[in-house]
C-alpha cells in the first residue's frame, strides 16, 4: 500500500535518537492516567493521531499518542495510563523531571474526510486520548456537527471529564456510558455500542473515529458499516507492540503493514483488504 | 561498472594480508571441533579455503545479536550513540548472504536509514566465493540468489583449481584491486570457459529444486487450509533458531539497562514466533496460538516480502533447515506444499 | 571479534555453543554444528543465554552485612570474617554444625573443591545441593540396582533406537535437544510411548500417551512387568545371567495383576498390554523419565521399578538399550560424580568405607569424617531446631526452590552465620551475614557433565564484572585462610587432582577435552575413550538387583476440603529459580506471571475463567496465581511451575520425604483452587464475555 499522508519523522542521522523535554505540568485524571505537558528542546510538528516514542532511560520506550492539538511547538501533550514498568516509571516522575521522545510517528487522521460531514467519535478509556485533539480541531473550526460516544470502567476512570463539559458547552453531543457504575452515576450503563441510537447522525452521510480496546474497536465498525456507513470513512488508530515506532522492530508487523509506519490510524476498508491477521479482523 | 581479473591462488594470501594492514579482516576459520565460524582473523593461513557451503550467517556483522545503540551518562545527561565505523573486508561468505545483504538494504536504508546498519554496511567490503559445491540444504538455484550472483556484489571470486576467477561491482572493490593490480592479471578465453563450467557442475549438484513462487501462489489461492498449518506447527519449540539463523530475519528488541552511571539502550534480536513478541499492556497476547506464529513466519517471506520488497524473504540459503529443532523450515515446508500442487488435493499434513 | 566454543549454562542436555565476543563483552551466541547433542541447534534458552551475563544486577562486590544491611566490602575483609567465624563455630560446636550447598550450576572443579573443603578443611560431610531436590531417588535408586545411577546411553543413539519409552518427562521443554533427537528417531520409524497425566508437547507425536494418575507411578510399572511375565516376554537368559533376587520380586509382582492397576493408574488394561508388548518385543528399546518420577514419596520405589523393567526385558547394557534418566540441570551429574552428596566421595566412593576414605586421606593429608552427614533437608531440620550454626551456600537458591518455604524462612534465621555465594541477589541472600560475588559461566573455565555423562569443557570467554571471582578460586583463598593451603594453578590442576581420586574420571584432563567434544565417563585411563554406554558385559556392581517394591499411594491424596492434585515443574521459558532467564528480556516476556494449570471443566465448575486471578491453598499455606485453562492436564489435577518468588509455588508443596532418598515430594500434593475476581455488579444483563474483555482491556 503506498501511503500517501505520511509525513517522515526529520530527525538529522540517527531516526532512534530521541530530543529531551521537560515536564512542565503533570494533571491527575483518574486513579491510573495523567496528563504530562512536556516543553521540548526544540519543536516538533505533529498531527492528531500520530503518536511518538516516549522514553525514561533505564525504564525503556513506549508508544504514545499525542494528546495536544496538531502544530509545530515545543509544547506537547501526552495522556498515559499507567499499566506497567515503562509507564509506572513515568508516573513516577515529578514536574521538573525529564521524559524523552522521538517522533512524530504514523499516519494523521484523514480530515479531510470530515469535510462536510458529521462526524462520530467513538472512544474507549484512555483511546480518548489521540481522539481529544481531533474533537478540538473541529471545535475549532465550528461548522462540524460532532457526537461524542465514550466508553469507560466506571465514573471513577473516565480521563477528561471536566473537558467533556466544556466540549457540551460547545455544541458537542457528549455521550458517556461505563460498565460499573457507582452509586450516584445517573448516566448510561453497558458499552458504548449499545448506544447508538444516541449518537444522533445520519450513519450513511457521516464519518466516524474510534479508539478503544480492539473488541470495542471490532464490535464499532463492524455495527457502523451495518448501518451503512462506508468503509473507507470508519477510521481507527490501531495498537501493537512497538519498539522502534520506525518499521523496523517487526514487532507491529501485521498483514503486510507495520502499524507503525503505515498506521496507526487505518480505515475499515484497509484493515479488511489488508488482512491485519494480528488484530483478528 | 564490471571488471573481471584473475588472481593466481599463490597471491591470495599477500593481498589478504595487506587488506588485512588496513582493515578488520573477517573471514571463515575452523576451530578444533571442526566447526567452521567467521570471525577476525589473526593469521592469514588459518582461513579455511576449504569450506563447505552452508556457512554462519555474516547477518551478525550488520545487525548484531546484541548492539549497544545508546549509552545516556545520567551525570551530565547526555547521549551517545555507538555507531560503528570500523574498516572491514568480509572474506568468504556465499552468495546467497550476499543476496540478503542486498535485500536488507533495501529494507534498512531505502526509507528511513537505520544509521547503524548503514554504517556497518558501507564500511564493509564484502569478497564472496561462488559455491562450487552446494551442500544438500542449499536451494538459492531456484531463487536466483546463488551458487554464482549475476550483479549485486562486491567482489566476487570463483575457484577454477590454481587460480580465482575475480569479479568486481563497486568503486570500492575495484579500486582495492586496482592498488594490488600487480597481483592480478587480465582472464583468458580459457578462464572464462573453465569459469562456465565450474558454474555448470555446480549447478548439476543441487539436490533440493525449491519453487517459492509456486509456494506462494498456493497459498494466495487459499487452497492451504490451517490444519496444515497446524500440523506443521505442533512440532515447533519456539526457540527461535529459525530467525536468528536466517539471514533475511530482522527482528529486534530494545532493552535499557540501568548502570551505576551510565543507562544503556541496546537493541537484540528477536523472533515472531514467541509469543511474548507481540504481548500488549495488561498481558494480552494476540498471537497466543502458536500457529498464528508460524503461519505469521511463513507469510511474511513468501507473502509480503514479495510484496514490499520485491522479493522473496529467503534466499535459499538452507540454514533453517540445519537449526530448527522441529524440522520446521522453509525447504520442507515448501516441499510439503509442493506435493499438495502435484496431487491437486487439501491434504491436512501428517504431521 | 572472537568466538568460543563453551557449553550452554541451563539444562542437562550440555549443547555445544559459540560466545561472540567483541571488547571483553559477549554480543552473540551460535549454536556448534557439529556438537553430538545439539547438531546445529539451540532451545530458547541457550539461544539467549549471553544476555543475563551482562545484566546490571550481577554481584560485584563482597558484602558483608553490618547493622542488619548488607555494605560492600573487600575481600580480605569478607574471607578473613568467614574464615574466623567458621573456625570458631567449629571449635565452639563441633564441625557438623556447619552445613554447605554446592551447586548443580557450577563446574566439576568447583563441586570438587567445595567437597574437598567441607570435608578436609571444615571436617563435615554436611555437604549437598540441590540434586537432593530432582534425582537424588535416581543415584540411589540405580545404583541399588546396577551400582551406578547415570544415563546407561548416548543422546546420539535415540535416532536408532525403535522404542522410546518416556515417563514423568515432559521432554520437549526440559531437555529440547533430546526431544530433537527423539522426534527424528520417530521420523525414522521409532514407536514413541509417552506416560504422563499432563498431555504435553511430546505426547501429541506419541503412539501410544498413558495419562495415569500422578503418584500411581508404581503400579504402573508393576502392571506392564506383570504383564511382561504373564505373557512370556522376560528375557530369561539375562535375568538369569546377570541379576539377582529375581524370585522373591517375583512374588510381589503377581500381586499386582492388570485390573487391580488399572484401578490405580485410572490405563485401560488393553493399553497396558500394548505398551508391555511393544517395549518388551524390541530389543532396541530406550526408557526415559525425568522429575515426574524422582519428585514422589516413592520416588526411589518409581526408580527402582523402571531398574526392574530394564531388567526383566534385558533392555540394558547395549547401545540404544537402557535406562536414562534425564537430568535437569547443566552440571548436576557433575556435581553427584563430585561427591557434593553428604554420604560419598567423589566417583561415588562411600564415605564410610574405610579404604576410599584412607585414599582421599592420604592425598589431602587430613583426617575424614567417617560419618555421613546431613542432606539439605535434614540440614535444615536441624537449624529450625538450632543445632546448625553455619551455612554455606554456593550458587543455589534454597528460599525458592526447597518445599515449605514457611518452614524453611524460619530455619534460616536461625542459622548464626550465612555465606552467600552467587551471580545475582536473591531470595536466600535476605538471611546472608556475607555474600560473595562469583563468576558466571562464560567467565571461567572448568568443565560441566552432561546428563549423558559427557564432560564438557568450559572456555572463559571474558572476565568477571567487578571484584567477581570464579568459584574455585574464593574456595581456594578461603581454605588458605582456614589454614589449609590449596593451590591450583588453574581448573586443568584441579581435574588432575579429580582424576587421580576418582576412578571414573581417571584418564579426564582438560588436554584431552579440547580436542573433541568431551569424553563420557566412565574413562579410567588416558587412553580410554570413554564410554557411550554403560553395563555393557557386567553391572557395575557385578549382579543387577532386583529390587522389590510396592505401591504406596500419595502422601497427601485430595480430600474434600483440598480436592486438587497439585503437580509442580518448569516451564520451557524459565529455569530453575528464575535467577538467570528472568533477566533475559526474550524469556521473561513470554511468562512474566506465574500461573496455575487447570483444566477447563474444573474451572468452569469453580467459575473460573481463562486469565483470572485465583488463590490456590493446601495445608501449609496459600499463593495468588493466573488461572490458565488448558485441556493438556487431567480433570481433578493442576500445575504450577516453581520459577516465581512472587508467587512461589513451594509455600504450598508438602515436606514429606522419600525414606530412601529423602527428596521432597514435588510432584503430589491436594490443593483448594477458589476464584478472586467477582463478577462485577452491573444493572443491564450482558454476556460476562465480554463484559470481561472490557475489564481486561481497558485501553
Ligand atoms: C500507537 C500507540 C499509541 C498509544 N497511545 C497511548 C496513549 O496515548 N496513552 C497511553 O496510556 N497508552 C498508549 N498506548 C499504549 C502504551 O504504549 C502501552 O500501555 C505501554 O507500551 C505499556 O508499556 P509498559 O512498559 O508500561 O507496560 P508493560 O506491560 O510492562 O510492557 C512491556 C513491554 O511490552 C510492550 N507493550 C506492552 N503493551 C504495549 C502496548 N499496548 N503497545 C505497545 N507496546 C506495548 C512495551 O514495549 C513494553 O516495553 C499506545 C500504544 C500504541 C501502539
Ligand atoms: S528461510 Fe531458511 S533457507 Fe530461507 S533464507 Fe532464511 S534461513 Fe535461509
Ligand atoms: S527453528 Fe523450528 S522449532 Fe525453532 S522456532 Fe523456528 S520453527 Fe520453531
Ligand atoms: S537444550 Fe538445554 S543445554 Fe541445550 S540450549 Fe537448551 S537449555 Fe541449553
Ligand atoms: S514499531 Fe518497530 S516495526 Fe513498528
Amino acid at each position: 500500500m503506498k501511503v500517501k499522508n505520511r509525513e517522515p519523522a526529520k530527525q538529522e542521522n540517527n531516526i532512534y535518537r530521541p530530543i529531551k523535554g521537560t515536564i512542565e505540568r503533570i494533571k491527575k485524571q483518574t486513579s491510573d492516567v495523567s496528563l504530562f505537558t512536556l516543553e521540548l528542546e526544540e519543536p516538533v510538528h505533529y498531527k492528531a493521531g500520530q503518536f511518538f516514542m516516549v522514553s525514561v532511560w533505564g525504564a525503556g520506550e513506549v508508544p504514545i499518542s499525542v494528546t495536544s492539538l496538531a502544530r509545530k511547538s515545543t509544547r506537547i501533550e501526552f495522556c498515559i495510563r499507567r499499566v506497567g514498568m515503562v509507564t509506572g516509571r513515568i508516573h513516577q516522575l515529578k514536574e521538573g523531571d525529564n521524559l524523552w521522545i522521538r517522533g512524530p510517528y504514523g499516519r494523521a487522521f484523514p480530515l479531510e474526510l470530515a469535510k462536510g460531514r458529521d462526524v462520530v467519535i467513538v472512544a474507549g478509556g484512555i483511546g480518548i486520548a489521540p481522539l481529544r485533539p481531533l474533537i478540538e480541531t473541529f471545535m475549532k473550526r465550528k461548522k462540524y456537527k460532532v457526537s461524542l460516544l465514550y466508553g469507560s470502567r466506571s465514573p471513577d476512570d473516565i480521563v477528561y471529564l471536566d473537558e467533556t463539559r466544556k466540549w457540551k458547552q460547545q455544541g458537542v453531543n457528549v455521550v458517556l456510558t461505563v460498565d460499573r457504575p457507582t452509586d450516584g452515576w445517573k448516566g448510561n450503563v453497558g458499552l458504548v455500542t449499545t448506544l447508538w441510537h444516541l449518537a444522533e447522525v445520519d450513519f450513511k452521510k457521516s464519518v466516524a473515529f474510534i479508539c478503544g480496546p480492539e473488541v470495542m474497536i471490532r464490535a464499532a465498525m463492524q455495527d457502523l458499516f451495518f448501518f451503512g456507513m462506508p468503509e473507507e470513512r470508519i477510521i481507527t488508530t490501531l495498537e501493537a507492540h512497538m519498539k522502534c515506532g520506525v518499521g523496523k522492530c517487526g514487532h507491529c508487523y501485521a498483514g503486510k503493514l507495520y502499524i507503525c509506519k503505515d498506521g496507526p490510524v487505518f480505515s475499515y476498508k484497509e484493515i479488511k483488504e489488508q488482512s491485519i491477521l494480528n488484530l483478528g479482523f | 561498472m564490471k571488471r573481471e581479473w584473475i588472481l593466481d591462488k599463490n597471491h591470495l594470501s599477500y593481498w589478504l594480508r595487506q587488506l588485512r594492514n588496513q582493515m578488520q579482516l573477517i573471514a571463515p576459520m575452523r576451530d578444533q571441533v571442526g566447526d567452521i565460524v567467521f570471525k577476525q582473523v589473526e593469521h592469514i593461513h588459518k582461513i579455511e579455503l576449504n569450506c563447505p557451503s552452508l556457512l554462519p550467517s555474516v547477518k551478525e556483522f550488520f545487525l548484531p545479536q546484541y548492539e549497544r545503540l545508546f549509552e545516556y551518562s545520567k551525570k551530565d545527561d547526555r547521549v551517545v550513540d555507538s555507531i560503528s565505523k570500523t574498516k572491514r573486508v568480509i572474506f568468504g561468505l556465499r552468495s546467497c548472504d550476499v543476496a540478503a545483504l542486498n535485500t536488507l538494504d533495501r529494507f534498512f536504508i531505502d526509507e528511513m536509514p537505520d544509521p547503524y546498519y548503514k554504517s556497518r554496511r558501507e564500511n564493509s567490503l564484502l569478497i564472496s566465493i561462488v559455491c562450487n559445491n552446494p551442500d544438500p540444504t542449499c536451494f538459492c538455484i531456484g531463487l536466483d540468489t546463488g551458487p554464482y550472483l549475476k550483479q549485486g556484489f562486491d567482489i566476487q571470486l570463483t575457484d577454477l583449481g590454481d587460480r580465482y576467477f575475480v569479479q568486481a561491482e563497486s568503486e570500492w572493490a575495484i579500486s582495492i584491486i586496482k592498488n594490488y593490480h600487480f597481483l592480478f592479471s587480465r582472464p583468458q578465453k580459457s578462464d572464462y570457459d573453465d569459469q562456465y563450467e565450474v558454474l555448470l557442475s555446480s549447478k548439476a549438484r543441487f539436490q533440493k529444486r525449491i519453487s517459492l513462487q509456486q509456494s506462494r501462489q498456493l497459498i494466495k489461492s487459499g487452497r492451504i487450509k490451517d490444519s496444515f498449518w497446524q500440523g506443521i506447527t505442533s512440532r515447533c519449540f519456539e526457540c527461535g533458531g529459525c530467525v536468528y539463523q536466517c539471514p533475511l530475519c530482522t527482528c529486534f528488541t530494545v532493552v535499557d539497562r540501568s548502570y551505576n552511571d551510565t543507562v544503556e539502550r541496546a537493541r537484540l534480536w528477536d523472533s515472531c514466533l514467541f509469543k511474548g513478541f507481540t504481548r500488549l499492556a495488561g498481558g494480552i497476547l494476540p498471537n497466543e496460538e502458536r500457529i498464528k506464529r508460524t503461519k505469521r513466519w511463513f507469510f511474511h517471506k513468501l507473502i509480503h516480502y514479495p510484496d514490499v520488497l520485491e522479493s522473496f524473504g529467503c534466499v535459499g540459503c538452507g540454514r533453517c533447515t540445519v537449526t530448527c529443532p522441529g524440522r520446521i523450515d522453509m525447504a520442507s515446508v515448501c516441499m510439503k506444499l509442493k506435493s499438495i500442487a502435484l496431487n491437486g488435493e487439501e491434504i491436512t499434513d501428517e504431521g | 571479534m572472537d568466538k568460543i566454543l563453551t557449553v550452554c549454562p541451563y539444562c542437562g542436555c550440555g549443547c555445544g555453543l559459540y560466545l561472540h565476543v567483541e571488547d571483553d563483552r559477549i554480543v552473540g551466541v551460535s549454536p556448534c554444528i557439529n556438537h553430538p547433542v545439539n547438531r546445529g541447534s539451540l532451545c530458547v534458552k541457550g539461544w539467549n543465554c549471553y544476555e543475563f551475563v551482562h545484566h546490571p544486577d550481577r554481584l560485584k562486590f563482597p558484602m558483608i552485612r553490618k547493622r542488619g544491611t548488607l555494605v560492600r566490602a573487600t575481600w580480605d575483609e569478607a574471607l578473613d570474617l568467614i574464615a574466623r567465624r567458621l573456625t570458631e563455630i567449629k571449635r565452639l560446636y563441633g564441625s557438623d554444625s556447619i552445613g554447605l550447598l554446592s551447586s548443580a550450576k557450577c563446574t566439576n572443579e568447583e563441586n570438587y573443591l567445595m567437597m574437598k573443603f567441607a570435608r578436609a578443611v571444615v571436617g563435615t560431610n554436611n555437604i549437598d545441593h540441590c540434586a537432593r531436590l530432582c534425582h537424588s531417588s535416581t543415584v540411589g535408586g540405580l545404583a541399588a540396582a546396577f551400582g551406578s545411577g547415570a544415563m546407561t546411553n548416548s543422546i546420539n543413539e535415540i535416532i536408532n533406537a525403535r522404542v522410546l519409552f518416556v515417563i514423568g518427562s515432559n521432554t520437549t521443554e526440559q531437555h529440547p535437544m533430546i526431544a530433537m533427537h527423539m522426534l527424528d528417531a520417530v521420523d525414522s520409524g521409532a514407536t514413541l510411548i509417552v506416560a504422563d497425566p499432563r498431555k504435553t508437547q511430546l505426547a501429541e507425536f506419541a503412539h501410544i500417551h498413558l495419562q495415569h494418575r500422578p503418584g500411581s507411578d508404581v503400579a504402573l510399572l508393576m502392571g506392564l512387568m506383570n504383564i511382561i511375565v504373564t505373557e512370556g516376554l522376560v528375557d530369561i537368559d539375562f535375568v538369569k545371567r546377570r541379576t539377582e533376587n529375581f524370585d522373591s520380586f517375583l512374588d510381589t509382582l503377581r500381586t499386582f495383576d492388570p485390573a487391580k492397576v488399572e484401578a490405580i493408574t485410572g490405563v485401560k488394561i488393553q493399553l497396558l498390554r500394548r505398551v508391555a508388548r511393544i517395549y518388551a518385543m524390541e530389543k532396541r528399546s530406550m526408557l526415559f523419565y525425568a522429575m515426574g518420577i524422582t519428585q514422589h514419596i516413592t520416588g526411589v520405589d518409581n526408580v527402582r521399578a523402571l531398574a526392574n523393567l530394564v531388567m526383566l526385558t534385558g533392555h540394558i547394557g547395549l547401545p540404544m538399550s537402557g535406562i536414562n534418566p534425564l537430568r535437569g540441570q547443566n552440571n548436576v551429574q557433575g556435581a553427584c560424580d563430585m561427591g557434593a552428596l553428604p554420604n560419598v566421595f567423589s566417583g561415588y566412593q562411600t564415605v564410610t568405607d574405610p579404604r576410599a576414605r584412607k585414599k582421599f586421606q592420604n592425598t589431602w593429608r587430613k583426617k575424614l569424617n567417617p560419618k555421613p552427614g546431613l542432606t539439605l533437608m535434614e540440614m535444615m531440620d536441624m537449624a529450625y531446631v538450632g543445632r546448625l550454626k553455619a551455612l554455606y551456600v554456593m550458587g543455589e537458591n534454597p528460599l525458592l526452590s526447597d518445599p515449605d518455604l514457611g518452614h524453611l524462612e524460619k530455619a534460616m534465621e536461625r542459622i548464626d552465620f550465612v555465606v552467600v555465594q552467587d551471580i545475582f541477589p536473591n531470595e536466600t541472600m535476605n538471611y546472608a551475614d556475607v555474600v560473595l560475588p562469583a563468576a558466571s559461566f562464560a567467565e571461567k573455565d572448568g568443565t560441566y557433565t552432561n546428563t549423558e555423562r559427557r564432560v564438557q569443557l568450559l572456555q572463559r570467554a571474558i572476565s568477571p564484572p567487578g571484584e567477581a571471582k570464579a568459584d574455585w578460586e574464593i574456595i581456594v583463598d578461603l581454605a588458605t585462610r582456614m589454614g589449609y593451603r590449596m593451590h591450583y594453578r588453574g581448573t586443568y590442576e584441579i581435574m588432575e587432582e579429580i582424576a587421580l581420586l576418582t576412578p571414573s574420571y581417571g584418564g579426564i584432563l582438560h588436554h584431552r577435552l579440547k580436542e573433541g567434544f568431551g569424553l563420557q565417563w566412565p574413562c579410567p585411563t588416558q587412553d580410554h575413550p570413554g564410554t557411550p554406554y554403560l553395563h555393557r558385559k557386567k553391572f557395575a556392581k557385578g549382579l543387577g538387583t532386583f529390587i522389590t517394591v510396592d505401591y504406596i499411594p500419595p502422601d497427601e491424596p485430595p480430600d474434600k476440603e483440598y480436592p486438587f492434585l497439585l503437580t509442580t515443574g518448569r516451564i520451557y521459558f524459565h529455569y530453575h529459580t528464575g535467577t538467570m532467564c528472568r533477566r533475559t528480556v526474550v524469556l521473561e516476556r513470554e511468562e512474566p506471571e506465574c500461573f496455575v494449570e487447570i483444566n477447563p471443566e474444573d474451572a468452569d465448575s469453580l467459575g473460573i475463567k481463562n486469565g483470572w486471578p485465583v488463590k490456590v491453598t493446601s495445608r501449609r499455606g496459600s499463593i495468588e496465581v493466573k488461572a490458565k485453562l488448558t485441556g493438556k492436564i487431567p480433570q481433578g489435577t493442576v500445575f504450577i511451575p516453581f520459577h516465581y518468588a512472587e508467587a512461589a509455588v513451594n509455600r504450598l508443596t508438602n515436606p514429606a520425604v522419600d525414606p530412601k532418598a529423602k527428596i521432597p515430594e514435588y510432584k503430589v500434593c491436594a490443593v483448594r483452587i477458589e476464584p478472586l475476581y467477582k463478577m462485577p455488579v452491573v444493572k443491564t444483563p450482558k454476556p460476562p464475555e465480554v463484559e470481561l474483555e472490557s475489564l481486561r482491556i481497558e485501553e
